[in-house]
């Protein structure tokens, strides 16, 4: 068996390219993901700040609207130049307080300027809340009063001492999962139509070889090259693109490999049914693509229509991905809710058994 | 313990066809036992059954006096298999594909020993898609024997190969033979089954129309005797033979001719009457096991390369 597992491990690192795919495809995937979503870019929008007038309450907005990390911020010395790069599109907005913006003295202004570009109506909107918040604020701390109403908000079921969390750690989780399927499930039910067609599969069966032993061998062979695709992706999502796990990483990592073994045994269960290699990867492609795009890899799933998304939860992925995000985004515990590990092992224990059933022999 | 293998009223069926239709035979200890039959006569499913690789519908199968369905797994350790037109790992070397074959045997093995028996020992670390045609059967003729089997299943092992590879292969397996091995090979080349096999089964319609020792087989045949040669205006012959055999041409090829002979009795008489018409070049032969099988089938053998 471990003989096996070794010359499985020597043929993945022999067939380069599909090594090479095996593992591009992933990180094609999360730096173009990185790329919109990830650190910087997570801005609404670039504009700039003209602040001519240096009294407090000015230097005050200044700070509030960089600190509030909402925008990508630009430097730009004057209006006109800045209304240009707004008309040129290069620019999203852009902020003027003017000299006499809050001096005593009779030529005092109390408006600050927001130039927009038409287009962007998000941002326009957005710098204009914040803007106008921080000047109230500004008015009620001259004024000495306190705001009669506020809000609060709770994080529900949320341990986590880190609470910025962005869509792109949401995507970085439904990657991982997208990675594991998509190269499991297909990988494995070509590649063992493969050994079918080649009668590779035959000739295994006619040697002593216990169908179990089989089974394992491709398994936690394939779970290697599973590791390394999780390694990268978590490390390129993490260091690259200043992705966050909040909560222990090393039950993120057990999980994907818990749904590398799920999607193996989907593709053991796939190939036992195709009757070619083409046939397989049909099937593959049927199983995986719904779930690519139903069972919450780039938006939660309760966006979907109640019924759809009534269907999509008991699939295999949705509830793995449920449970690595409990753990990844809200330091939570993977059993927090216990439905979503029990249908993930129902998975595993239907297709194990269709598997090793199915490949005792190879009649018709 | 005399038969390696007894096989009793074999059946198997798919939906209302029966791909080997209630056939019993036994292969003796030590000798080469070939199943000889057209492509689709149930010789390859008959050979899987055995090899447990298909269930039988119905019927009996011992192997080494073991039941097949009861000890599959010990049988499976006995016997060595060569499946047709089977390939092997691409990106494994010949060296690693024993060794990890032997593996699943629970077994060690020396590859280096096991390809020099069929002179690949220079290619141990080349990979199955870099042999030629030959060099892959005599790897998965090779392949076969990994675990020293008692009991080894060639599955039409020449087809597709030039006539020097096939005569090499002959040789092989005439080696293996001789380490006292059983070996059931399945071919339609009547000149390979006469040549290697000391007993032949000869498969029709999944039926055994015929089995016996090759050369009994072979003297039995309706017509033992051939002459072949060439003469002209042999009309007034054909009457004097008429009773004797039957007299035709060749092919369609003028006065070349072909006389065949209902007993071997006949043969002087035969050669008296030929003489008179002095023909030129005259052979005499026995019959091949290709004119049995033809006898006994209705039709010729058709040919088809499963490469």
């Amino acid at each position: 068996m471990f003989k096996l597992f070794k010359a499985n491990l020597k043929m993945m690192v022999r067939n380069r390219q599909a090594l090479f795919w095996s593992i591009a495809f992933p990180v094609i995937f999360i730096v173009i993901f990185g790329l919109f979503f990830g650190h910087d870019n997570t801005s609404s929008g670039t504009i700039t700040i003209i602040n001519k007038s240096k009294n407090e309450i000015s230097i005050g907005v200044d700070r509030g609207i960089t600190e509030s990390k909402v925008f990508k911020i630009t430097k730009i010395d004057s209006i006109d130049k800045a209304k240009s790069e707004i008309k040129k599109g290069k620019l999203s907005a852009a902020v003027y307080i003017p000299e006499n913006f809050g001096v005593a003295g009779p030529d005092t202004t109390n408006k600050i300027k927001i130039y927009v570009d038409p287009a962007s109506v998000q941002t326009s909107g957005v710098l204009r809340t914040i803007t106008d918040k921080i000047l109230t604020e500004a008015s009620f701390k001259i004024q000495n009063v306190q705001p009669l109403f506020v809000t609060e908000q709770e994080l529900i079921n949320n341990n986590s001492k880190n609470n910025d969390f962005t869509y792109f750690d949401f995507v970085l989780v439904g990657i991982l999962g997208l990675a594991l399927m998509n190269g499991s499930i297909i990988g494995i039910a070509v590649s063992i139509s493969k050994y079918r067609e080649d009668k590779i599969l035959k000739r295994i069966i006619s040697t002593p070889l216990k169908t179990w032993k089989f089974v394992l061998a491709e398994v936690t062979s394939r779970l290697v090259l599973n590791l390394v695709q999780i390694a990268l992706i978590l490390s390129i999502g993490i260091y690259g693109f200043n992705g966050h796990i909040n909560g222990n990483i090393f039950v993120v990592v057990m999980l994907s490999l818990l749904g590398g073994i799920l999607f193996q045994l989907v593709g053991f269960t796939i190939a036992s049914f195709a009757k070619t290699t083409d046939a397989a990867e049909g099937m593959a492609q049927a199983v995986s693509i719904p779930m690519m795009f139903l069972a919450g890899i780039f938006f939660p799933i309760d966006s979907l229509p109640t019924w759809l998304s009534n269907i999509v939860q008991y699939l295999p992925l949705a509830p793995l991905l449920r449970m690595m995000r409990t753990v990844a985004i809200e330091a939570g515990s993977p059993f927090a809710n216990p439905a979503n590990i029990l249908i993930v092992l129902g998975w595993i224990l239907i297709t194990l058994t269709i598997s090793l059933y199915k490949f005792r022999l190879t009649e018709e | 313990m005399k038969n390696t293998i007894e096989v009793t009223n074999l059946v198997k069926k798919y939906g209302n066809f029966a791909a080997v239709n209630d056939i019993s035979f036994t292969v003796n200890r030590g000798e080469i036992f070939g199943l000889i039959g057209e492509n689709g006569a149930g010789k390859t499913t008959t050979l899987e059954i055995i090899e447990g690789l298909r269930k039988a519908t119905s019927g009996n199968i011992k192997i080494l006096d073991l039941d097949l369905n009861k000890n599959l797994s010990e049988i499976k350790s006995k016997i060595g298999i060569q499946l047709q037109s089977s390939a092997y790992y691409r990106y494994l070397k010949l060296g690693e594909i024993i060794d990890l074959f032997a593996s699943f045997y629970g077994q060690e093995t020396n590859p280096k020993e096991l390809l020099k028996q069929v002179g690949l020992e220079q290619k141990i670390d080349s990979f199955v898609n870099n042999l030629s045609g030959g060099q892959k059967q005599r790897f998965s003729i090779v392949a076969s024997l990994i675990n020293d089997p008692e009991i080894v299943f060639l599955d039409e092992p020449t087809t597709g190969l030039d006539p020097i590879s096939r005569r090499h292969l002959w040789e092989i397996i005439a080696e293996i033979k001789k380490r006292n091995k059983t070996i059931i090979l399945t071919t339609h080349y009547m000149e390979e089954a006469e040549i290697l096999c000391d007993r032949i089964g000869i498969m029709d319609a999944g039926k055994i129309v015929a089995i016996d020792d090759t050369y009994k087989l072979i003297k039995h045949a309706k017509h033992p005797i051939r002459i072949k040669f060439i003469a002209k205006n042999i009309e007034s012959l054909k009457t004097k033979l008429a009773g004797i055999g039957e007299l035709s041409y060749i092919a369609g090829k003028e006065y070349h001719c072909e006389l065949i002979l209902n007993k071997q009795s006949e043969l002087q008489k035969a050669l008296k009457e030929i003489h008179a018409y002095k023909p030129d070049e005259l052979t005499v032969s026995k019959a091949t096991l290709e004119d049995v099988f033809i006898e006994l089938t209705g039709r010729n053998i058709t040919e088809e390369e499963s490469v």
